[in-house]
């Protein structure tokens, strides 16, 4: 569903991603971890066709992210860390316009934003301008706009930044849930125990370079650890840092 | 699969800017009445005076009789071509901040729908943000230029009619420059571009200024002689602010048919540029505005020329000292917005000033060149008075964010508002004498002027300096993260009403003292006197003005929880 190939970014000086090479396969939910300023990011915005590559190509979906960008953008759904809102709109023309931008029904967006705002526990927020609701609330209102098309393929980047328990549970079983209806999950997170327990394949990269791709135990097997993802994480990320493993 | 429909997209768009609009009304209520008042009360007067203004001039020109009677007539086409190319430059601003920084772009270019609806959509957006200061200026122009003609009401309907799609017109012509200037040219960062925009243009008014004139002959000449040019200008058919000027004259004059093509031609074109723009946006505005978010960062050249920046200043300045004033010289270059924001603060007053000879002013009687004089100066104390409410007012709010790395280290917030009132009155006091002193030599005013107005810009820059942190201080906010906002609320409307309070009383006395001096309505001994009490006046309003708020200021962030 996701096929990277050789991919490389530059910005200026500062090469980001280097000669990257992923496949990820539908209905998977493939996580990327990496130290801070790995590429992470950077990958997801040329996944997406947000940024344009210095090299190497990407397919979603059997498109050619950069040769037909209006389809993959059809077929996929972005939540950024830092998401933009229309802060002047309520969360219901929010919603709305976005079932506008994709060409949904009225009487379809209607019915799913019913649903939807049950779901993520909107309603009482209905009416509020985005502006005046919480981060959390926020967050809910992204999922809730993201999931409205139906993408293939959702690309997420820090999907449980400053949530709390409650929404972080919420939004978990939500990718469960949608992972098991074949929809396609590309996402990246710190929160290693949660990943652990959430993805069904893991990229490690570190300075724009996957170091290791796998499921659990195939990591586990790369690294020689037999700990949770974090040790695991920390043996491929930062091998020759004694301090990292002496704090366990 | 969604198919592609650009009307459609773009009304959804539309749509949703409309309910944006209309939701600003939950915003309205949060202001406080005082800002609405005073800017109501600010907008009127303005309005009120630009109207008078416009209406004695039209009076003057019809008191010369023949000649004057025909440039009133002209005047109208050469109003629109002026605000044409105002409009075209500030849609270059505007647009390059609609189209590539603004936060929503990412959220767009993600949508199905094409680029090209995106920049339409964003086209709209410019020419409606940059559009209102051309109807301010257009409705007391206009209004004079009809109660003067003695012209039926139907004459306001007809210009607006055509002003709408003239407005958007110029505006397209705008974000077509800035979108393929951002995808073709060399990289160099903006500011550099302006700057040496900027340098260009005052090399060309210096040159210009003293290649020589053989030019004599009495004031209104002057004046007549220097509208001839831009009339001639005004008076080419190919322009659209012909079209728009002839135009609502032929409808005036009831002369349909001529009015229709008129209206008809510029609408045409109007279509034209929204097609170009659509075009180009599906082209190009994807390719620019991702060559913006991956340009790289020199690191290693910036880092040498701070670097010498910080080597020189910790030859004489404390630590701490240092440390602010590098943080704050560093955050401003390094953004582009608030750099270009502040070129164009004094960049076109600068300009302006540097052409002064060009216009011939220097060759004006000794009262009129007294009297640009002290305009010069109220115009530089008002753009000073506005920068101060933009930039210097949020400093302390915006430190405030950062209380946990200033306010607990050994340099306490106390000290960084004495720190930032020194950085803050140095660079205000480089610009305004240094803009004073060239407005003076330009005009070659007496030296006397040239003293007294470099002495009020200097008392100016202190008392708004003060005024602003200290108010800012008083009023901090610590809820908002932009500045505009910070501005935005109580404390910055107080502070920009009391700056012009201040600036009134300070240059007013000056100002009157000279004008009747020139005009011999007194003598040398009073002038002196008069000048002499006049000083001490700005002396106690000044140190009042500067120092009541900073002491007040300070109070607070000492007092103050975070």
């Amino acid at each position: 569903m996701i096929e990277i190939e050789n991919l490389s970014k530059n910005f200026g000086a500062i090469q980001a991603v280097r000669g990257l090479n992923v496949k990820v396969k539908p209905g998977e939910l493939f996580c990327f971890l990496g130290p801070n300023g790995a590429g992470k990011t950077t990958t997801i915005k040329m996944a997406c066709g947000l940024l344009r590559p210095s090299a190497g190509n990407i397919r979603v979906g059997g498109f050619d992210v950069m040769r037909e960008p209006a389809k993959v953008r059809e077929i996929i759904g972005y939540i950024p860390d830092t998401p933009y809102l229309y802060d002047r709109l309520t969360p219901v023309e929010f919603y709305e316009f976005i079932g506008d931008l994709y060409g949904i029904p009225r009487r379809q967006v209607a019915a799913e934003l019913e649903h939807s705002f049950e779901i993520f526990d909107l309603g009482q927020y209905a009416a509020c301008l985005i502006k005046d609701l919480s981060h959390g609330y926020r967050q809910r209102l992204i999922y809730a706009a993201a999931f409205l098309h139906n993408p293939q393929v959702l690309f997420i980047d820090e999907p449980f930044i400053g949530l709390d328990p409650y929404t972080i549970r919420l939004i978990h079983n939500l990718l469960k849930r949608k992972a098991g209806e074949n929809m396609t999950i590309f996402l990246t997170s710190h929160i290693l125990a949660l990943i652990e327990k959430l993805a069904d394949r893991i990229g490690i990269i570190v300075d724009g370079r996957l170091t290791a791709v796998g499921t659990l135990e195939e990591l586990r097997a790369q690294s020689l650890v037999q700990g949770s993802l974090e040790d695991v994480f920390l043996r491929l990320t930062r091998p020759e840092s004694k301090e990292m493993q002496n704090e366990k | 699969m969604k198919k592609q429909n650009y009307m459609s997209d773009l009304l959804i768009f539309l749509k949703n800017d409309c309910r944006m609009l209309f939701n600003l009304r939950f915003a309205a209520r949060e202001q406080s009445v005082f800002k609405a008042v005073v800017i109501g009360v600010f907008a009127a007067a303005i309005l009120a005076g630009l109207f008078f203004l416009f209406l004695d001039a039209f009076r003057f020109l019809s008191s010369l009789g023949g000649v004057g009677v025909l440039l009133i007539q002209h005047l109208f086409g050469l109003f629109f071509l002026g605000l044409g190319i105002m409009l075209v430059l500030s849609n270059i601003i505007t647009a390059y901040a609609v189209f590539f920084r603004a936060e929503d772009v990412p959220f767009l270019l993600l949508q199905p729908v094409s680029r090209g609806t995106i920049a339409v959509h964003k086209y709209l957006e410019s020419a409606l943000l940059s559009s209102w200061a051309f109807f301010f200026i257009m409705v007391p122009f206009v209004s004079a230029f009809a109660w003067h003609q003695k012209l039926p009401l139907i004459f306001a309907f007809w210009t607006v009619l055509f002003s709408i799609p003239f407005v958007v017109f110029c505006s397209g012509i705008g974000v077509i420059l800035v979108v393929l200037a951002v995808r073709f040219m060399p990289r160099l960062r903006g500011w550099v571009w302006f700057s040496a925009f900027f340098l260009c243009l005052l090399a060309f008014g210096f040159y210009d200024a003293f290649k020589g004139t053989g030019y004599k002959s009495d004031d209104v000449s002057f004046l007549l002689a220097g509208l001839v040019p831009g009339i001639k200008l005004a008076s080419f058919p190919l322009w659209p602010s012909w079209w728009v000027s002839e135009g609502i004259m032929a409808l005036v004059r009831e002369r349909w048919d001529r009015g229709a093509l008129l209206f008809c031609v510029l609408i045409a074109n109007l279509l034209f540029v929204a097609m170009a723009v659509e075009f180009i946006g599906d082209r190009f505005f994807y390719g620019a505005w991702e060559r913006v978010v991956s340009a790289g960062e020199r690191a290693g050249l910036r880092r040498a020329g701070y670097g010498g920046l910080s080597a020189f200043t910790a030859g004489f300045l404390p630590p701490e000292y240092r440390a602010i004033i590098l943080k704050d010289i560093r955050t401003l270059l390094r953004d582009p917005v608030q750099m270009i924001q502040g070129l164009l603060f004094f960049g076109l007053l600068g300009i302006y000033f540097f052409n002064l000879r060009n216009l011939q002013y220097h060759l004006l009687a000794p009262v009129w060149r007294n009297l640009i004089s002290f305009l010069n100066l109220f115009s530089l104390a008002t753009i000073m008075c506005s920068f101060c409410s933009r930039f210097v007012f949020p400093q302390i709010s915006l430190e405030g964010h950062a209380f946990w790395i200033i306010g607990l280290s050994p340099t306490g917030m106390g000290r960084v508002l004495k720190i930032k009132f020194m950085l803050a009155v140095f660079i205000m006091l480089m610009i305004s004498g240094t803009l004073m002193t060239i407005s003076a030599l330009m005009l070659s005013v007496p030296s006397y002027v040239l003293l007294i107005t470099i002495l009020v810009a200097v008392a100016v820059s202190f008392a708004l300096c003060g005024l602003a942190l200290g108010l800012g201080a008083v009023f901090m906010d610590l809820e908002q993260t932009n500045p505009v906002a910070i501005i935005s609320g109580f404390g910055g409307t107080f502070n920009l009403v009391l700056s012009l309070v201040y600036i009134m009383a300070a240059i007013i006395p000056f100002g009157f003292i000279c004008h009747e001096y020139i005009l011999g309505g007194i003598s040398r001994a009073w002038f002196a006197a008069g000048i002499a009490a006049a000083s001490v006046w700005l002396a106690i309003i000044t140190t009042l003005t500067a120092a009541l708020p900073l002491i007040a200021g300070r109070r607070s962030l000492v007092s103050r929880e975070y």
